[in-house]
């Protein structure tokens, strides 16, 4: 990246062109045919290919290998030495939704009402945030960006970071249901509920969720019935809330619970148990090792950190960067994610540590490519280096949990996207600020 | 069940070895060294006498009862220091004014937090524990070692510089301009609530001494009119102590030109020794800051959390050292505190910057904006035995700290490792009681120095 | 509603000062010193004690009481620092222009207040009778600095305790000032009470010297008398220390810290972690006025307790619950920790620190369990109990000279006890505060 940036700045000058002070992206992308040759892929599904090549026709896959003479039109691009790795996948991120945390008209991630299936983040997803070029640029090329608020705070979108609309960005527009069931256990130490309130609380709660959902499939039974036979019924009143549940109810799109301590990890997998059909997730799941065998059994897939501070006094300090191991090898299908926005690219780094602490870097790459597409049943198109896969892949020169590599190009649907984001350009325009043209 | 009391016994002695000022002695054999002052040196090996480096160099022997480490294949490097830390902070914001600089953390430190330890397993051996940044004029800091099972005095940095907490932007003026609807609201407003208190400090100290002389002139002679009295007054005592150079300001700053303000005040008062903390804009203004010998403590990546970093760039740290101005990486979150090494190796990824200089930032140039890089910072004879034993290169995601001394005394050893590190213990929390579970701090955080102030600004800032 | 009237009716002052004397006969009269007296005899007069012992003649105009050689005299209790009889505390605090600089007693800063001014209606004297108390030192419930110490004989009713001795010293905290978020003002901290604290002193120390200067020349500009300031002169000039409520040992080191600055006297109230300074306290002659207010025992070492008991009478085998290794290990360092705040008291006096008691906020209704524990868990004897809550207390109070103990010359305050205090209902039959007989009807 560095090398690449004094590049460009040579280049600048030596055109006599000033460095854009604007944060916008001013190169174009370029698109077509291209042949990645002489580095090491890591296709993540089928091993690993040394001194491989890579063929992207449009936003597509075309070959992988290391059995080709590359002939024709390509664009050739050497990665000798290098690595090809596929576009990792932040699973859980305000990413697009949330521009500046601290003021709240630039943060679009928590409606109003506790039961909101109908809100898309998709719907409010900005192409033009400043953070998606720099999350794009580290290597992140898709996200999970989700909604946050109620009970039921709406479908998360599973959104490729290059494009200039969401709907030429969504993957999947309903990439997963967001709910937050209430804790049993309260807050914590700040928490000052009694164990009755608390208790109280949690049951008015979950019964009020569990009629929503009563609810829901009441009306998903009355329309099928009514789809299946219009004739001689009265039309239903159509109930955006509940049309929203329906790909729900039927386990086409997947239920991600927030859940952080034992109990509330506990609880969820209880109270899934009731509401069969359905496909469920857990995030946050600080505590997963504790409950890992529990998780496992309850065939829930979870979305996961390591970068935070132990969740209880006399836990271990390495217990966060275990976690995601510990839960892996009680056969727990783990996505590694960001939990952030504006940072969403340290998913990278959430995951080496993962790997650093006993999850092995090649479940740890799995963790962050694709485990989350597989969760959010997008499999098909990302996750892997496959042929007919989309081309969402980096070329990095090492390896890419640690931070001190460097990621060199992105490809993004087949979009050799500029390596340019406000960050990389503040720089061009800083590093040395008060130079002249002469 | 007898393992079990195994267990406990052993923890029982770690944590009972602990006491204050305990100075230790260890040879580490057969390291990479990274010096930071005078490159990496293989195969070699340090002796640490008595909490003090004595001797670098090759098949160096043990002296009689000195404990050998083998460190072959490992890497020995400089304890991490942190430049911005509110770690084990009693309290961390006497937010009730916009100027505080006469309370100081040194009375709000908690010796008993297990984030020491946590730390600590993380390769960091001092912070620079520091006041909050609700007010334009904080509290002062206090720089500890992180001697972990000590006494608060015990943790203290001895020798260390006094420093100070300012603050400009948002956070003084949401708390006091928003919150309280008093000076400062705006950036106008923290310029001259500097100024104003500087000023009053210099006509405090003017007629403060004239009243001391005026008594001593008085108590010898014995008649005549007595001087009325003038107060001492901590604020503005310390507040001179500013001016006269004796205390190092640490400023947490945003913007380009409210650091361009203060750089202007502090030289028309002609105070010369000060940090700009955060200082995302800092790379707008690398030239002023080089020329005025100003430094910075920066994130290696956290932007966009708030405004006012919100057109800031990673490569912060790379402009600043390019441009020679010395800066350091700091965490002013537990967690990031636990992975400083990792956010020094971003430094590399953004930017031009050489590995050495990148470890520079969490250890010699915190040092120096902490006035102890005479005593830590780098490895040298002479210098305190604050050293970690990585198992690889300190800045590979792979590596881990595997022993960390504080003046020779090991506080942390992976292979020697209980879960339960506690010192203080509440004997009314049971096991499973929400007490015991901590509030888990991510590095996705506002600025923790807003830490007992956010309420006050809540009240207000829907203005 | 009942149970009150019931209460309110349990002490009376029969015999107040209706004859010249008193004498309490045929009792045992358990002193400070560890020594019990059998078939003993206390003669009393205008509040003094006139004669102790098996062989002593009660004198003609003396009314007679017969112990029956079944009840327990003590001397009478004395708790070293109560809030009882304070005002509550102002709630709904307005909001203040500037927060940062708030009036005195906005920022916690009232040293001018005298519990004897302020004295209200109480149940807990009451309760503290029938508890064996006849003394107490009283402070006003406040902030930083709340107020005077002071000490009172008891009495069932607020506007019958009488001052003993005023103003002997000055209450501090370390709390911060009174409003919390909302209306809270400066010092909102633990370091801001310190600073302020400090600030306080030095202002006032600059007015004592304006006052004096001022006093010997009138020429000068008069100082601004300052109620607040002036309070505090006493502490300033060592006459007067400072009782502080402290019980952490950082807290206890910060406390150390500003008497090192300011050279106050200085007494240790509640004091938890006091042991953990113990050496200190003693070099610096820092006495401890202890609380008893320990946590309770964890729930699981009740159950094992108990278990032990059961398996003791009916030697069945329990099954065991199973717990992690985890949470033994835990179980381990928090039954340490516990054992250490009981032992507390044990080891203050073990280390040769002063200790007296005070309630220091205890509900009396938990102080026999409290005390049970005590003796159960700290292996201190019921001579050390009885000095701690007597002599010990009279003597960090500083009024050893007339209280603490039974014996010719001294106040008569002491209370009569059914049966030996540390037995399993024990009842306090008579109070008797400075000669007058408070008879309690037990319940």
């Amino acid at each position: 990246m560095k090398k690449l940036n004094i590049f460009i700045v040579a280049i600048a000058l030596l055109f006599g062109l000033t460095a854009t002070t604007q944060a916008q992206i001013t190169e174009k992308p370029e698109f077509g045919k291209f042949a990645i040759t002489g580095a090491t892929i890591h296709t993540v599904t089928n091993g690993t290919i040394e001194n491989g090549v890579i063929l992207i026709e449009g936003e597509k896959i075309a070959y992988i290998g290391n059995n080709i003479r590359v002939t024709g039109d390509y664009k050739r691009i050497d990665a000798t030495g290098k690595h090809v790795y596929p576009g990792f996948i932040d699973g859980w991120t305000g990413l697009g939704l949330v521009e500046v945390s601290a003021v709240a008209v630039t943060v679009d991630d928590a409606e109003i009402g506790q039961f909101n299936p109908n809100m898309y983040a998709f719907t409010a997803f900005n192409p033009h945030s400043a953070s998606i070029p720099v999350t794009r640029v580290s290597g992140v090329t898709t996200v999970l960006a989700k909604p946050r608020s109620g009970s039921i705070s709406g479908k998360a979108a599973v959104m490729d970071l290059w494009g200039y609309s969401p709907d030429s960005m969504a993957v999947k527009k309903s990439g997963a249901l967001v709910m937050n069931l209430p804790s049993s256990t309260g807050g914590g130490w700040w928490d000052d509920r009694s164990e009755e309130e608390i208790k109280k609380q949690y049951d008015r709660q979950i019964k009020e969720i569990n009629d929503f959902i009563s609810k829901a499939r009441f009306y998903d039974d009355m329309m099928k019935a009514y789809e299946a036979n219009p004739s001689g019924k009265t039309q239903p009143d159509h109930d955006p809330r509940m049309e929203a549940m329906r790909e729900v109810l039927s386990g086409d799109v997947p239920v991600v619970i927030t859940a952080d301590n034992e109990q509330e990890i506990l609880d969820a997998i209880e109270w899934s148990k009731a509401h069969e059909g359905m496909n469920f997730i857990l995030a946050g799941v600080n505590e997963g090792w504790r409950v890992a065998d529990e998780i496992a059994e309850a065939g829930m897939g979870v979305l996961t950190t390591t970068l935070y501070t132990p969740s209880r006094e006399y836990d271990n300090y390495q217990r966060p960067y275990q976690n995601p191991g510990l839960m892996a090898d009680a056969g727990v299908k783990v996505a590694i994610v960001s939990d952030d926005t504006e940072n969403s690219r340290n998913t990278t780094f959430e995951a080496g540590y993962a790997a650093a602490y006993g999850m092995g870097t090649e479940e740890a790459l799995k963790a962050v490519t694709i485990n989350p597409a597989e969760m959010f049943g997008v499999a098909d198109k990302i996750g892997s280096l496959e042929e007919g896969k989309q081309a969402n892949l980096f070329i990095s020169d090492g390896d890419p949990f640690e931070p001190m590599t460097n990621i060199e190009q992105v490809f993004i649907k087949g979009y050799k996207i500029p390596m340019q984001s406000r960050h990389s350009q503040l720089y061009e325009e800083f590093i040395d600020r008060d130079a002249v043209n002469k | 069940m007898k393992k079990l009391l195994t267990l406990c016994v052993i923890a029982v002695a770690f944590v009972v070895s602990v006491h204050a000022q305990e100075k230790g002695s260890v040879l580490i054999k057969n390291a990479t060294v990274i010096t930071v002052t005078n490159g990496d040196l293989e195969n070699t090996d340090v002796l640490i006498r008595d909490g003090i480096i004595q001797d670098i160099g090759k098949d160096l022997n043990a002296p009689r009862g000195v404990e050998t480490v083998d460190a072959s294949g490992k890497f020995v490097m400089p304890g991490i220091i942190d430049a911005h830390s509110h770690l084990n902070g009693v309290d961390i914001n006497e937010a009730r004014n916009p100027v505080t600089a006469e309370v100081t953390m040194e009375e709000s430190v908690d010796p008993n937090d297990v984030g020491i330890y946590h730390a600590l397993a993380g390769g960091a051996t001092s912070i620079h524990l520091m006041h909050g940044s609700a007010n334009v004029i904080g509290g002062q800091g206090e720089t500890l070692k992180l001697r972990y099972g000590t006494t608060q005095d015990g943790m203290k940095f001895e020798g260390a510089k006094r420093t100070i907490k300012f603050a400009l932007g948002e956070n003084p003026t949401r708390v006091h301009g928003q919150g309280n609807g008093i000076q400062p609201r705006t950036r106008m407003g923290v310029e001259q609530v500097i100024r104003n208190h500087f000023d009053e400090a210099l006509d405090y100290k003017r007629k403060r001494e004239a009243y001391l002389s005026a008594k001593a002139e008085f108590d010898r002679r014995g008649r005549g009119t007595p001087p009325v009295p003038v107060a001492e007054n901590l604020r503005y005592e310390v507040l001179n102590d500013i001016i006269e150079g004796e205390i190092y300001v640490h400023c947490h700053s945003y913007r380009a030109d409210e650091i361009l303000m203060l750089m202007r005040v502090f030289n028309d008062y002609g105070i010369k020794n000060y940090t700009f903390q955060h200082a995302n804009e800092a790379f707008k203004v690398a030239p002023e800051l080089a020329k005025n010998g100003a430094m910075t403590s920066v994130f290696s990546d956290w932007w966009a959390y708030k405004f006012e970093v919100y057109y800031s760039t990673a490569y912060n740290a790379s402009i600043l050292n390019a441009n020679g101005v010395i800066n350091s990486i700091n965490s002013d979150n537990n967690q990031l505190l636990r992975t400083l090494n990792h956010e020094a190796a971003k430094v590399v990824r953004y930017g031009d910057t050489s590995v050495n200089d990148a470890i520079k930032m969490i250890t010699l140039h915190p040092a120096i904006q902490l006035g102890i890089d005479d005593r830590v910072g780098s490895i040298e004879e002479g210098k305190d035995g604050d050293v970690v034993v990585w198992s690889g290169h300190p800045l590979s995601i792979y590596s881990m700290a595997e022993m960390t001394f504080v003046d020779g005394k090991k506080y942390f050893d992976r292979s020697n490792d209980p879960n339960d590190m506690r010192i203080d213990i509440d004997p009314g929390t049971d096991f499973e009681d929400g007490a015991n579970f901590r509030e888990i701090v991510t590095r996705r955080e506002d600025d923790a120095c807003l830490q007992d102030a956010f309420i006050l600004m809540q009240n207000n800032t829907q203005n | 509603m009942i149970a009150l009237l019931i209460l309110g009716l349990g002490v009376q002052q029969v015999y107040a000062q209706t004859t010249p004397a008193h004498a309490l006969k045929n009792v045992t009269i358990h002193n400070a010193d560890g020594s019990a007296t059998e078939s003993a005899t206390i003669i009393w007069r205008d509040g003094v004690i006139e004669a102790v012992g098996t062989n002593v003649n009660i004198p003609f105009d003396a009314y007679e009481i017969d112990g029956g050689d079944s009840l327990h005299v003590y001397p009478g209790f004395i708790d070293g620092y109560s809030i009882w009889g304070s005002p509550d505390l102002p709630s709904n605090l307005p909001d203040l222009d500037d927060p940062g600089n708030p009036p005195y007693y906005r920022s916690g800063v009232q040293p001018e207040r005298n519990p004897s001014d302020l004295l209200t209606e109480d149940k807990n004297f009451e309760t503290a009778m029938k508890a064996g108390f006849t003394t107490a030192a009283l402070y006003p419930n406040g902030y930083m600095l709340p107020g005077s110490v002071e000490i009172f004989y008891l009495s069932d009713d607020h506007e019958s305790v009488e001052l003993i001795s005023d103003k002997v010293g000055m209450a501090g905290s370390f709390e911060s000032a009174p409003g919390g978020w909302g209306s809270g003002a400066y010092p909102s901290t633990l370091m801001g009470v310190m600073a302020k604290f400090r600030q306080v002193m030095f202002d006032a120390t600059a007015l004592q010297q304006h006052i004096k200067y001022y006093s010997q020349n009138p020429e000068m500009p008069a100082p601004n008398r300052d109620q607040v300031l002036e309070a505090l002169f006493p502490v300033i000039n060592k006459e007067a220390p400072l009782y502080f409520e402290v019980d952490s040992k950082e807290n206890i080191e910060r406390l150390l810290k500003l008497q090192d600055e300011f050279g106050f006297g200085l007494v240790i109230v509640s004091g938890k972690e006091a042991y953990a300074k113990a050496d200190e306290l003693k070099r610096r002659n820092i006495p401890v006025l202890a609380s008893v207010d320990f946590t309770d025992a964890p729930e699981w070492y009740k159950d094992d307790e108990k278990k032990d008991d059961e398996s003791e009478d009916s030697e069945t085998e329990e099954v065991e619950e199973e717990i992690s290794e985890e949470e033994q290990a835990y179980r381990d360092k928090q039954l340490k920790a516990w054992k250490s705040e009981v032992s507390n008291i044990k080891n203050l006096m073990d280390a040769g620190v002063k200790v007296g008691y005070a309630s220091a906020g205890l509900d009396l209704k938990d102080l026999n369990g409290k005390i049970k524990t005590l003796l159960e868990e700290s292996g201190m004897s019921e001579q050390n109990l009885v000095q701690l809550m007597t002599r010990n207390t009279a003597d960090i109070l500083g009024i050893n000279r007339t209280h603490g103990s039974i014996i010719k010359g001294k106040n008569a305050s002491f209370s009569v006890f059914d049966k030996q205090m540390t037995e399993d209902d024990a009842k306090v039959q008579h109070n008797i505060t400075n000669g007058i007989i408070h008879e309690l009807n037990g319940e």
